[in-house]
C-alpha cells in the first residue's frame, strides 16, 4: 500500500512541475473554452455555453487520456525510467493505479473551474445533477486513460504510439460531436459516430446537463467495461524495457477496449435511434 | 495465523542470535537492521554460497548469449565479471537479479530461485543497472523515499544521502545532477533496502577518472561492511583493485576464474622491464640477457623494453651489464602481466574491442 501512496504523491509532484501538464490540462482547454465561447456567442444561449463547455471538457479528457497517460508511459519506457523500477519488488499495478489517480486529481480542479467560469461569466445555470456529472466525467477520464495505457502497452516505440494515438484521437475529436456539431453530419458519418467511444462521453455529459436526465446507463456500462478491460490489458501487456518488443498483431488488443462501444453502436443503430443525439448547438 | 507469524519470527530471531554468537566479525551495516527490522531476513551463512550457478544458459532468438557457466560467490566477497561488450556479463547478472528467465541450468541467489521467487529476491538485493534514468523533475530525496516505499524495509533518505555525499543536493532535481552525482544516486537507490547482496553493472562506464576513483572508494566501503558485491566491468584496473575473485567471460563462456593475483600467476604472459638510460644505446651491441624472450629499443635510443619470464633474474643481469658498460640509469619499471594480458592470452582479443 505504501508503494501506491508514494507513487501517487511523487506523480502528483512531478506533474505539478511540468509545464506541459499544466498546459494540456488547464491552459489549452481554457483557451478552447474562451475562444469558442466568444465565437459561438455563448453568453446569449444556454445551449451554446453547454456546447462549448462539453467541447472543452472532452478535449481535456482526450488529451489527458491519450497524451497524459499513453504517450507519457511510452516516454518513461523509452527513457529507461521503467527499467529502474523493474529491479524493485513492485508489479505494474501500483504504477498504473498511480497514473490513473494522478490524472484524475490533476483534471478535476479544471472541471470545477470551468463550471464556475461557465456559470459566472456565461450565465449558465448551475447543473441540477452536478454530483452525477462529476461521476460521469470521472468515469470518462478513467476509460480514456485506460485506452491510452493500452496504446502504450502495444506500441513498440514513440513513433508507433504517436500513430496509434492520432488514429484514435482525431476521429474522437471530430466525429463524436465534441467539436463539429453532429447535426451537420451526413447520415453515414452519424452511423460511424455511434461506434466512437467519445460520442457516448459527449452525449452523456450533454444529456445530464441539458435534460437533467438520470445517468445514461448504457453509456456507463460501456465506459466501465472498457475501463476494466483496458486496465487488465495494460497490466498484462505491460513492458518495463524498450528492448522488449511486442508482436505487431498485439495492436489488435486496442479493439478489445473499443469492443463495448462497437456493441453499443450496433445496438443503437438496431434500435433505430441514430437520429441526432441531443439538440446541442444553440443558434 | 498470528501465532504462526510470531513463531516464525521467534525461530528466526534465535537463528540470528546463534549466527551472531558464532560469528567472529559481525557485519557492520549502515543501520543495525536487526534492531530496526525485527522481521526474518536471510543472513547468508558464511559456509553456504550467496550465489550458486550451474550450467547456466541463455539463448535469444538466434543468439546464445550465455553458454553454460558455473560459479559460486561467497558471503562478503566482491566478485567481478570481466569481459568485453557482448561477452554475456549483463545477461548473466540480469538472470541472477530476476530480470530475465534462463534457458537452462540452475541458479540460486540468497537461497531463492531468481526465476520462480523473483519478488522475494528483489526485495532483498540491491541493483545498480547500466543505462537507467529517473524522471527529470524528481528531487534526490524524493527518489530515495519513493524507491524505499517499494521494499519491505528501507533506510531513510537522510541516511543514504549523507552516506553518498549527496546531502547538499537533497533538494536538487535529477536533471541538474552531474554524471558522478547521478551515479552516486543510482548506488544510493541500490542500497535503499540495506541489502546484503549488491549487483553493480558497469558502475563507472562513461564516467571521468576522478569520479571513477570516487565510486571505487564507495565499493571498497561496501566491501568493508561485509556486503557481497557482484561487479561487472570491462575496466581491468577496477577488477584488479576491487575484486576478491574475477571470472573472465568471453562469448558467453567463463574462460578463467580466480583472484586477480592467481590469474596473473597462471598467465604465460611475460613481465615487461622498461628502462630509460641517460645516453643512447644505439651504437652498442645489446647482449642476450638470461630468460629474456625479446627486447626492443625505442627510436630515441634511450628507452629499452625487455620481455622476460623471470623478470628478477633478467633485471639483475641488465643492471649488471649497464654497470659494466658505465651507462647511467635514469628510470626503471617492472610490469607484471595484467588481467588484460591474461585476457588477450586466453581469447586473442582486447577487452575493449
Amino acid at each position: 500500500m505504501k508503494s501506491y501512496l508514494a507513487l501517487i504523491t511523487t506523480d502528483l509532484k512531478l506533474a505539478a512541475r511540468l509545464r506541459v501538464v499544466i498546459f494540456f490540462n488547464y491552459l489549452f482547454p481554457l483557451m478552447i473554452f474562451f475562444i469558442f465561447g466568444s465565437v459561438f456567442g455563448a453568453r446569449k444561449s444556454v445551449d451554446s455555453i453547454i456546447y462549448v463547455l462539453t467541447m472543452s471538457i472532452t478535449l481535456g479528457i482526450l488529451g489527458n487520456g491519450f497524451f497524459g497517460a499513453g504517450i507519457r508511459a511510452v516516454q518513461e519506457r523509452e527513457m529507461n525510467i521503467l527499467r529502474r523500477y523493474k529491479v524493485t519488488p513492485i508489479s505494474p499495478a501500483p504504477l498504473l493505479v498511480a497514473s490513473m489517480v494522478t490524472g484524475w486529481v490533476i483534471f478535476m480542479p479544471y472541471i470545477i473551474l470551468v463550471f464556475i467560469l461557465a456559470h459566472t461569466l456565461y450565465h449558465m445555470p448551475w447543473p441540477a445533477h452536478f454530483g452525477q456529472l462529476l461521476f460521469f466525467i470521472s468515469l470518462g477520464l478513467i476509460t480514456f486513460r485506460s485506452l491510452g495505457l493500452v496504446i502504450a502497452s502495444v506500441a513498440n516505440n514513440m513513433q508507433e504510439a504517436g500513430i496509434l494515438v492520432q488514429l484514435c484521437y482525431f476521429p474522437m475529436l471530430f466525429l463524436s460531436g465534441a467539436t463539429v456539431p453532429s447535426e451537420v453530419f451526413p447520415h453515414f458519418v452519424r452511423v460511424i459516430s455511434e461506434f466512437i467511444p467519445a460520442t457516448y462521453l459527449v452525449n452523456g455529459v450533454r444529456e445530464i446537463m441539458m435534460k437533467g436526465q438520470q445517468l445514461p446507463v448504457e453509456s456507463i456500462v460501456a465506459l466501465v467495461i472498457a475501463a476494466i478491460v483496458g486496465l487488465i490489458l495494460s497490466m498484462k501487456l505491460f513492458r518495463w524495457e524498450k528492448e522488449e518488443k511486442i508482436r505487431t498483431s498485439a495492436k489488435l488488443w486496442i479493439l478489445a477496449v473499443l469492443l463495448p462501444f462497437l456493441v453499443l453502436g450496433a445496438w443503437e443503430i438496431h434500435k433505430g435511434q441514430d437520429k441526432p443525439p441531443v439538440s446541442t448547438f444553440g443558434r | 495465523m498470528r501465532l504462526e507469524t510470531n513463531l516464525i519470527v521467534s525461530v528466526w530471531s534465535n537463528t540470528e542470535k546463534e549466527l551472531r554468537a558464532n560469528s567472529q566479525e559481525p557485519p557492520t551495516l549502515l543501520l543495525d537492521i536487526n534492531k530496526a527490522f525485527p522481521l526474518p531476513y536471510t543472513l547468508p551463512m558464511s559456509t553456504s554460497p550467496v550465489i550458486s550457478v550451474q550450467a547456466l544458459r541463455k539463448s535469444y532468438a538466434d543468439l546464445e548469449a550465455v553458454k553454460g557457466i558455473d560459479f559460486e560467490v561467497s558471503a562478503g566477497e566482491v566478485f567481478g565479471i570481466l569481459g568485453p561488450n557482448g561477452a554475456g556479463k549483463t545477461t548473466t547478472v540480469e538472470i541472477l537479479e530476476g530480470l530475465r528467465p534462463r534457458t537452462g541450468g540452475n541458479a540460486m541467489v540468497l537461497g531463492f530461485d531468481p526465476e520462480r521467487q523473483k519478488q522475494q529476491l528483489k526485495d532483498r538485493i540491491g541493483v545498480c543497472l547500466q543505462a537507467t534514468n529517473l524522471p527529470a523533475k524528481i528531487r534526490t530525496h524524493e527518489a530515495i523515499d519513493l524507491f524505499g516505499s517499494f521494499y519491505s524495509r528501507s533506510l531513510t533518505s537522510e541516511q543514504l544521502l549523507k552516506r553518498l555525499q549527496l546531502w547538499d543536493k537533497r533538494d536538487s532535481f535529477y536533471e541538474t545532477l552531474s554524471g558522478g552525482q547521478k551515479q552516486r544516486l543510482a548506488i544510493a537507490l541500490g542500497l535503499v533496502n540495506d541489502p546484503q547482496l549488491l549487483f553493480l553493472d558497469e558502475p563507472t562506464t562513461g564516467l571521468d577518472p576522478q569520479i571513477r576513483l570516487e565510486i571505487h572508494g564507495l565499493i571498497e566501503e561496501l566491501k568493508s561492511e561485509k556486503r557481497t558485491v557482484v561487479l561487472t566491468t570491462h575496466y581491468i584496473e577496477e577488477a584488479e583493485r576491487l575484486c576478491d575473485r574475477v571470472a573472465i567471460m568471453d562469448e558467453g563462456r567463463i574462460v578463467a576464474m580466480g583472484s586477480p593475483r592467481e590469474l596473473q600467476q597462471k598467465s604465460r604472459g611475460q613481465s615487461r622491464i622498461q628502462i630509460v638510460c641517460e645516453q643512447p644505446l644505439n651504437a652498442i651491441q645489446l647482449p642476450q640477457w638470461p630468460e629474456a624472450m625479446d627486447s626492443k629499443l625505442e627510436p630515441d635510443g634511450r628507452s629499452l623494453t625487455v620481455y622476460s619470464n623471470r623478470p628478477a633474474r633478467t633485471l639483475f643481469e641488465i643492471m649488471r651489464w649497464l654497470d659494466q658498460q658505465g651507462i647511467q640509469l635514469e628510470d626503471v619499471h617492472l610490469k607484471r602481466p595484467t588481467l588484460e594480458d591474461v585476457f588477450v592470452e586466453l581469447t586473442g582479443k582486447k577487452l575493449r574491442d
